[in-house]
């Protein structure tokens, strides 16, 4: 960069434009006009079905209602001509499954352990039920040759914390299953089945502990898998509802002698969520308290400031750490790492597990 | 808003037809043109509108200031005093909580009781790039390479939205001309416009963001769990996946621009098949390099006060190009290195003057002995870029050497081809791209648009669902 002769002020070299422009006759701006919207309409029509399946996926609103309202007549329009079918056989191609949902199918977070393991982490007796267990349990003592198997599952804030749960535990020990998906929650299994997926890891991994944190993006109705509403945001049956989600999703990870770290959600800088936070809270603290081998973790008072606000620093003696992302919402590496060790020491109180497991 | 949304679409749409429309009165254009660079903007979060116009304000009080004065001194004095209030709220946005953490930790290091408020401050997006441009604005008024221009062209120089977000960093004689002139509406280089949006696209969605979560963000993100193979992979990948997600912007931005009748300048000319780091800066972030070069380095003394003075000289441009792109210690690091590197290649270049060291031959072999050992160094750099701290990115350079023999699970098929592509894209001979687009150009109207959303419809299906956001809005 600087061994180019001084002065050197003159205009960068348009070496590109040149290029590009060379030998070609231009076209007149009506003409450019006419193949811009010729080439977003057709687009637009090409990837109508796969448009209509996001914008169904959204959360209700104005912008969910307009594209809707554009895209539905479109795709019913495509749907009887066969264009639906030619193109989804172009994405099948294209290796696009043109029927998962938006958010990802079950099983399309690959859990990254290759067979089942050898040692259940609570045998029982073959052909019967599991029994519930009536108080928590510690969990196994790991080997480096059968590690503890650890599932983080949730959304992008269990996806921060999947990545620095591998760096807090000890490969020797902990085997890190990151199930974190982006943009998802337990309210819209039309967008992401998160408790089909929570059955397919405990068949497929069966983690000794799993460590939730969900919630952020569940401030809307609750669908069922098709879509359809089942229970409106805001009338007094949304809350019994998203428990039973809760509790249905903690039940599953806890078969089978499982146990759960449910993390609760931090407070954010938007203070007008808090409110709607604190209620999940409470109703993540609730399912904990009720079911045996799940411990709710408390990170609103954790990350709060002293006055119990929001704040982006995190205070430990007279060092001061920057743990918050720019939104105001997730966490920065460093508050991902102080987070999760903050996690694996309240799992050695809750179910003892082995402080050689996890560095500080 | 982001290039590859819906949203933008719709508004380019509406842009493009008012851009045309009022071409023949440049009032009325200048306002329309500002109005909807500051939607463009605006989009993101509103309040940062009037950081833009902030600084654009501050910028032209500058440049007027700057161009009132006659004495020299007084001329650089008032210069000064200009930049400096005009990087002010660069420096406040992106460094003040990097500052009060060090500080505050330095203090109870020392047992001192330092408190400085401790605030949050999100970097607007995009402020690092229109900055650097009204600086340049400033600075060549007082150099008197440029005339001070109207606030409107000021205002519209600084916010014209094909640059606005991640540049490219264009100088003022590049665009204030533009702007004061009626743009030719009888020839648009459209087929060069749309090879460089689809090439920006395929680049972005298909390649960077396949790399970034395949295996990207896995080696970074734990590099102890992975293979010396992936982690060798891994930073490769990131190589890849860096330039071909800024580079694929910068082409959207100078393909937007071309069908408004605007030229701007390149930003990426093949910096991988440079045979050294000197070089690979003049192909990387070209519009980066020569505001360092000329704002900073020159400035500075540059090469014309001696040897150690230029050393030194380059290290500070290194350094703070580090810093500039991200309050951080691994940033200044991975500057730091880069300034290491071309402190090297220009001693290497003096002892080659002074007939001390002979001229390596110029052989094919030692051609791609030279760009694969360019590469190497770049890619080490990049390691420290890319990781979330200097201890991380050591662990996984670490792992290069001691983890081999290891399952290496993320190094797939897909993941070689990605990589594969992205580095072909360097060492494509120019002439089969210009064979592609004279086919393009006999192409009626119609035809060209439909090949097009083919190609689109294509490019949207092979990559992810959703819009992941390019790396360098982050600087």
């Amino acid at each position: 960069m600087p061994e180019i002769p001084e002065p050197t002020t003159e205009p960068a070299p348009h070496t590109d434009d040149d290029r590009s422009a060379g030998g070609r006759a231009g076209m007149p701006a009506g003409r450019v006009f006419v193949v811009t919207v010729i080439c977003l309409v057709v687009w637009g029509l090409l990837y109508a079905p796969e448009l209509k399946r996001s914008s169904e996926a959204q959360p209700d609103g104005l912008r969910r209602t307009v594209s809707n309202t554009i895209l539905g007549p479109v795709v019913w329009a495509e749907d009887r001509i066969g264009v639906t079918a030619t193109v989804n056989a172009a994405s099948r191609a294209l290796g696009r499954d043109p029927n998962a949902a938006v958010g990802g199918s079950v099983g399309g977070i690959p859990v990254d352990i290759d067979q089942l393991p050898t040692v259940s982490p609570e045998p029982t007796p073959s052909g019967e039920p599991s029994q519930p267990v009536l108080v928590d349990t510690p969990l196994r003592e790991p080997t480096p040759n059968d590690p503890l198997r650890v599932a983080v599952v949730g959304d992008s804030l269990a996806a921060g914390v999947g990545y620095f749960a591998e760096r807090v535990f000890k490969p020797a020990f902990v085997n890190v299953i990151k199930q974190g998906r982006i943009s998802t929650g337990l309210t819209r299994p039309d967008y992401f089945d998160w408790q089909a997926q929570m059955r397919y890891i405990m068949q497929k991994a069966q983690p000794d502990l799993t460590i939730m944190m969900v919630g952020e993006n569940d401030q809307q109705s609750i669908r069922a898998p098709n879509g359809d509403v089942v229970t409106r945001i805001g009338t007094p049956a949304w809350g019994p509802a998203y428990r039973q989600q809760v509790q249905q999703f903690a039940e599953t990870a806890t078969q089978d002698g499982g146990h759960v770290v449910w993390i609760g959600l931090p407070n954010s800088s938007d203070t007008r969520r808090w409110p709607f936070v604190k209620f999940q809270n409470q109703i993540f603290q609730a399912v904990a308290r009720q079911l045996p081998n799940v411990a709710y973790y408390d990170t609103w008072d954790a990350f709060a400031a002293k006055d119990g606000g929001y704040t982006a620093y995190f205070r430990d003696g007279g060092h001061v750490t920057l743990v918050r992302a720019d939104d105001g919402v997730h966490f920065n590496s460093d508050g991902y790492t102080i987070l999760m060790q903050q996690v694996a020491a309240f799992a050695t109180t809750e179910f003892r597990l082995d402080p050689k497991t996890y560095g500080s | 808003m982001l290039f590859p949304t819906t949203d933008f679409a719709i508004f380019f749409c509406i842009v493009f037809l008012g851009h045309w429309w009022l071409n023949h009165d440049r009032r009325l254009w200048k306002i329309f043109m500002i109005g909807a660079s500051y939607v463009f903007y605006g989009w993101w979060n509103w309040r940062y509108v009037f950081l833009l116009a902030g600084v654009s304000a501050i910028a032209q009080l500058a440049g007027t200031a700057v161009s009132r004065q006659q004495d020299q001194r007084r001329r650089m004095r008032v210069m000064a005093l200009g930049v400096a209030a005009t990087i002010a709220p660069l420096l406040y946005f992106k460094y003040y909580g990097f500052f009060t953490v060090n500080a505050a930790n330095a203090g109870s290091a020392l047992g001192l009781h330092v408190a400085p408020p401790l605030i949050q401050v999100v970097l607007p997006i995009g402020v690092s790039f229109y900055t650097f441009m009204a600086i340049a604005y400033v600075v060549d008024i007082y150099r008197r390479e440029f005339d001070l221009a109207s606030w409107s062209d000021l205002f519209l120089y600084l916010s014209f939205f094909p640059h606005l977000v991640a540049g490219p960093i264009v100088r003022p004689n590049e665009l204030i001309p533009q702007i004061d002139v009626r743009r030719d509406p009888r020839h648009i280089d459209v087929v060069g416009a749309l090879w460089l949006i689809l090439g920006g696209l395929f680049k972005k969605v298909v390649i960077a963001n396949y790399l970034a979560t395949a295996i990207v963000d896995p080696v970074f993100g734990d590099p102890a769990r992975h293979s010396g193979l992936e982690a060798v992979v891994g930073i490769v990948a990131y190589a890849v996946q860096i330039y071909c997600d800024f580079s694929g912007y910068t082409d959207i931005a100078i393909g937007v621009a071309k069908l408004l009748g605007f030229r701007f300048p390149q930003n990426f000319d093949r910096p991988y098949s440079a045979r050294t780091v000197q070089e690979f800066w003049r192909r990387w972030h070209m519009t980066l390099s020569r505001w360092l070069r000329d704002y900073l380095y020159i400035p500075l003394g540059g090469n014309r006060k001696g040897t150690t003075r230029t050393y030194v000289n380059l290290m500070i441009t290194m350094l703070l190009g580090g810093l500039w792109h991200g309050a951080a210690w691994h940033f200044v690091v991975w500057g730091g290195l880069h300034g290491v590197y071309l402190m090297v290649g220009h001693w290497k270049q003096e002892k080659r003057r002074a007939g001390m060291l002979a001229e390596p031959p110029d052989t094919p072999l030692m051609v791609w002995l030279q760009r694969l050992t360019t590469f190497v160094l770049v890619c080490i750099a990049w390691t420290l870029f890319r990781a979330d701290s200097v201890a991380t990115a050591l662990t996984l350079l670490g792992r290069t050497i001691a983890g081999w023999g290891e399952p290496s699970p993320l190094v797939t098929m897909p993941v070689l081809l990605a990589i594969g592509v992205g580095l072909a894209t360097q060492f494509t001979p120019h002439g089969l791209a210009e064979r592609i687009k004279a086919g393009a150009a006999r192409m009626n109207p119609v035809a060209l648009g439909f090949s097009a959303a083919v190609v689109l419809f294509v490019i949207t299906t092979l990559g992810p669902r959703g819009v992941a956001p390019f790396i360098y809005f982050q600087f």
